[in-house]
């Protein structure tokens, strides 16, 4: 039985005075495909980390199967959440096929070696994300799409009922975004995995996700307000199935930007319009 | 995808094929000397009729346990290097970058200036001073290192920084208030030697730092985790407080087991770790049997340098290990600089 | 962590296994007890304690020095068992030693004790001041079966040396700078034997009491010394000539100290004056021609 996991009002600010996230509660059942979206700063990230147990919520809790996320140890937290991040770190080489099948230490043997369901995981994380073919090359040799694939397939890896991704398709180019969403959603519904992603692209995001959350600016003054506690007026948030989170006044609030919003079939879209975009006459004009 | 990854299978062969050939070249340096020792000689044993056999005296109690102690203390070395430079993440690591040597060093000075004349199984008061300091100093630069907050990288090279600098200026005080001949008993223990142990302190000192091996091996897959970051490797489940607490605590014993044994040898905990990774990949757990090997062969080869190429006098070990060492690692890596990739 | 258990017991087991195979050695460094047989082979690990085997008459005895014997003249001919501050244990083993002489320097000490357990005999001699040097003399005779030799020995260095006291006697004593290393600036200090061959030669060590025995020391001092004699010791014996050159350019920085001003800057042998052996009074006597030359017709 996949764990739902639950936010219920989470604050959380860097040093207690930089209050980022104010007063969130929301709920993700088992299965669903969930999109965070919000302009930057707005603590994507950060509610990534605070839905994996990494940081600690200054007030409020999250979660995991009504379980507080901060009170599994790191090898259950690992065999339940995966984590696809941005950041690339390793200073010494590794291969792709070496940094996929990291992600199964926790289950490695009493020597240290995996086993051949860890291999055969690995090998279709790999068949998944269409990157078996760089299986023996270095990490650090690969593009930045490409190596974002293998991240992806390392968490893919791991074999976990919920994932987290922070913007896992920034840097892929057309073919392979729709590819990495087609196969989360196939994840999700042949798997009933939980996925939960930082996405900047709206309109795939409506296309694909079953739920999504609209984080509002954070506000550029320091809220007036007393240390250590958020302050008494939130901003709002949204969360609910996409087609009711993403409305034309809805983006316009959250990103400052004007968009021209349509309809195809059933599906809405979005196209921002900025100030030099081109007018109805196909002019660039203020 | 099979080929590049390393199978225990694998693993078991090339740590078998680099301990034959540690064995040959240990049994090989073992008969090289600025004494020629007969085999048939050494074979033919002790006289019973009282006398000497010079040629079984100097194979068996002079040249075997020498080489012995550098197998071990190389084998050390090179061991603590690879954790380190996993653990700080940084190429530049070696096993005295957070204080070891000058903790060590002042033990060792200490010890010469009390004139303590007390022994433990016969070791001079030397060893075991200093690898009292070298045990406590790491404690020191580890206390001081978690005051800038939960195992922060920064704090901690900056903690074994200042503590090294300290230890030193308070050596060189001592040095200036020294008298001569303690002095030249420490300048000759701080820039390594190998002398002969006897065969109880080998014991003791191969199993421990045999058995340090062995526990950094088991921690090996998380130290892989772990180069991906502190982050990435507990959202794969690592312990990562743990495993560095433990990897950290287990080299640095092993390090000071191996300068209380032999003083300050420089070159073998950086430069083996490099070799081996140049050639056979950053896998920790392929990585450390056989750069223990490698660093054992190392240091054993450069010994027997130091001890023939002014004979009858002895060069000291570390200056053969960095002229040795160096060319060598260039060599390496311009040959394999392709699978060499530091990312920032 | 079943692992780490197992372990540990794994290297515990080892642990006491080495206790059982190995029962504990006591480092015996066999001492000087007069031996059954007088010994057939020595080795000296010092180049004083050759001299005095050779002023003992043992010298077809010797089997192996230490580089840098080179009084007498013979003593370069013996087989060389590394240096002084390293002998090499292989070497000295190979020379079949019956007693090897040591002195008590941490390294000589190092090596008496590993050749002690390897069951080779072993004498270390402390010699540090002139009195150490009588009783080194005495112990190695003893050690050797020349008793007789050893006493002759002493009782005409002591002799030799009264004869000049006598000579000096009611002379005030020359204050002497003792020179070792011009560049830093080294002295010898009060608590040295140096101290006592210019003590016995009629001076007086011009620096006061100091904590190092060998003291590096500024231009300060120097001037406030107010020496009437430098002495340096030449480091190897053919360059006398040209130290001694350089060393009356290097002093003319100090022209007001007297010893300078009089230009009383002798270099003599080092060799004699940096060890304390037989030729004892020789060294005395270089030291005092150098304090008083009127005694000595010069």
């Amino acid at each position: 039985m996949t764990p739902s996991v639950r936010v219920q009002n989470v604050s959380f600010a860097y040093q207690r005075k930089d209050w980022i996230l104010q007063d969130l509660s929301f709920t993700v059942e088992p299965g669903t495909f969930l999109a965070v979206v919000g302009p930057n700063g707005a603590g994507k990230s950060t509610l990534i980390n605070l839905i994996a147990g990494l940081l600690p919520p200054s007030s409020g809790t999250v979660s995991l199967d009504d379980r507080d996320v901060r009170s599994h140890r790191p090898a259950e937290r690992a065999a339940r959440i995966a984590i696809v991040r941005q950041e690339f770190v390793p200073v010494f080489g590794l291969s792709v096929a070496e940094a996929v099948l990291m992600a199964r230490t926790a289950y490695y043997g009493p020597l240290g070696f995996e086993s051949d369901r860890d291999r055969d995981l690995a090998t279709r994380a790999l068949e998944s994300t269409d990157t078996l073919r760089f299986a023996s090359r270095p990490l650090a040799s690969l593009s930045g799409g490409e190596r974002q694939r293998v991240f992806i397939a390392r968490a893919l890896a791991q074999d976990t009922p919920i994932l987290l991704m922070d913007e896992p398709t920034s840097f892929l180019d057309l073919k392979h975004q729709v590819a990495i969403y087609d196969l989360l959603k196939t994840i999700g519904l042949q798997e009933a995995k939980t996925i939960i992603a930082v996405t900047h692209d709206i309109n795939l995001a409506s296309q694909y996700c079953d739920e999504a959350i609209l984080l509002p600016p954070r506000p550029d003054s320091p809220t007036t307000s007393q240390e250590g506690h958020p302050p008494t007026q939130p901003p709002p948030y949204r969360v609910g199935p996409p087609a009711e989170v993403f409305t034309a006044e809805g983006i316009e609030q959250a990103f400052g930007v004007k968009v021209f919003s349509g309809v195809v079939g059933a599906e809405k879209f979005f196209i921002p319009l900025g100030k030099m975009a081109k007018d109805a006459a196909g002019t660039n004009r203020p | 995808m099979a080929h590049r990854l390393l199978s225990p299978g694998k693993l078991l062969a090339r740590t078998a094929g680099a301990a034959l050939l540690l064995l040959a070249v240990m049994l090989l340096c073992s008969l090289l000397g600025s004494e020629s020792v007969s085999m048939k000689a050494v074979f033919s044993g002790v006289p019973e009729a009282g006398g000497t056999n010079p040629d079984y005296e100097i194979f068996v109690h002079v040249r075997l346990p020498r080489v012995l102690l550098a197998a071990i203390v190389g084998a050390a070395l090179a061991a603590s290097g690879v954790t380190l430079q996993a653990l700080l993440r940084n190429p530049l690591a070696d096993p005295y970058i957070l204080g070891i040597s000058s903790g060590a060093g002042l033990g060792a000075m200490l010890a010469v200036i009390s004139g303590c004349s007390w022994t433990l199984w016969g070791r001079s008061p030397i060893a075991v001073f200093a690898f009292a300091g070298a045990l406590g100093t790491v404690w020191l630069v580890w206390a001081v290192g978690r005051v800038t907050g939960k195992f922060h990288l920064t704090g901690l090279l900056l903690a074994g920084v200042v503590v090294n600098a300290f230890f030193s200026a308070v050596i060189m005080f001592l040095i200036s208030i020294a008298r001569s001949q303690q002095l030249h008993a420490t300048m000759f223990w701080l820039m390594g030697n190998m002398t002969e142990e006897d065969f109880f302190v080998l014991w003791v000192g191969g199993g421990c730092v045999a058995a340090g091996i062995a526990a950094l091996f088991l921690l090996a897959p998380k130290l892989n985790a772990i180069g991906f970051g502190p982050e990435d490797a507990r959202s794969i489940g690592v312990n990562v407080e743990r495993t560095q607490l433990a990897a950290f605590a287990i080299s640095a014993f092993i390090t000071a087991v191996a300068v209380s044994l032999s003083g300050l040898i420089g070159f073998v905990g950086l430069v083996v770790p490099h070799a081996v990774r140049l050639v056979f990949g950053s896998d920790h757990r392929q990585l450390l049997p056989l750069s223990s090997l490698a660093g054992a062969a190392f240091l054993v080869v450069a010994d027997t340098v130091a001890r023939m190429v002014v004979a009858p006098a002895q060069l000291p070990v570390g200056i053969v290990t960095a002229m040795i060492g160096g060319p060598f690692f260039l060599v390496l890596l311009v040959r394999y600089n392709r699978k060499v990739s530091w990312v920032r | 962590m079943a692992r780490w258990w197992l372990l540990s017991i794994l290297l515990g087991a080892w642990l006491a296994l080495g206790c059982l195979l190995f029962p504990s050695r006591r480092a015996d460094a066999v001492s000087d007890a007069s031996p059954a047989t007088a010994p057939l082979r020595i080795v000296s690990a010092a180049p004083n304690v050759t001299e005095i085997l050779f002023a003992l008459g043992l010298d077809e005895q010797i089997a192996g020095v230490t580089q840098g014997s080179n009084y007498p003249p013979a003593a370069a001919q013996k087989p060389t068992v590394g240096t002084f501050w390293q002998p090499n244990i292989e070497t000295v083993i190979a020379t079949r030693p019956d007693l090897v002489v040591l002195l008590t320097f941490p390294q000589q000490q190092s090596l008496a004790d590993r050749l002690g357990r390897l069951g080779v005999r072993c004498l270390t001699l402390e010699i540090w001041t002139v009195d150490d040097l009588f009783d080194a003399i005495a112990s190695l005779g003893g050690a050797t079966g020349k008793e007789q030799a050893a006493q002759r020995l002493v009782a005409d260095i002591k002799i030799r040396i009264e004869q000049l006291q006598t000579r000096l006697a009611g002379k005030k004593r020359t204050k002497v700078l003792w020179v070792v290393q011009r560049e830093p600036l080294r002295v010898a200090g009060r608590n040295t034997f140096v101290n006592e061959l210019i003590e016995l030669a009629g001076g007086e060590n011009a620096i006061g009491p100091t904590l190092h025995k060998y003291p590096p020391i500024g231009g300060e001092q120097v001037l406030a010394c107010g020496a009437e004699v430098i002495i340096e010791p030449a480091m190897m014996p053919g360059l006398i000539e040209s130290q001694r050159t350089q060393a009356l350019a290097y002093w003319q920085r100090f022209a007001n100290v007297p010893a300078v001003a009089d230009g009383r800057i002798h270099v003599i042998d080092g060799d004699i004056v940096s060890r304390l052996g037989p030729r004892l009074y020789e060294a005395v006597e270089t030291i005092a021609k150098c304090l008083r030359p009127e005694l000595f017709g010069e």
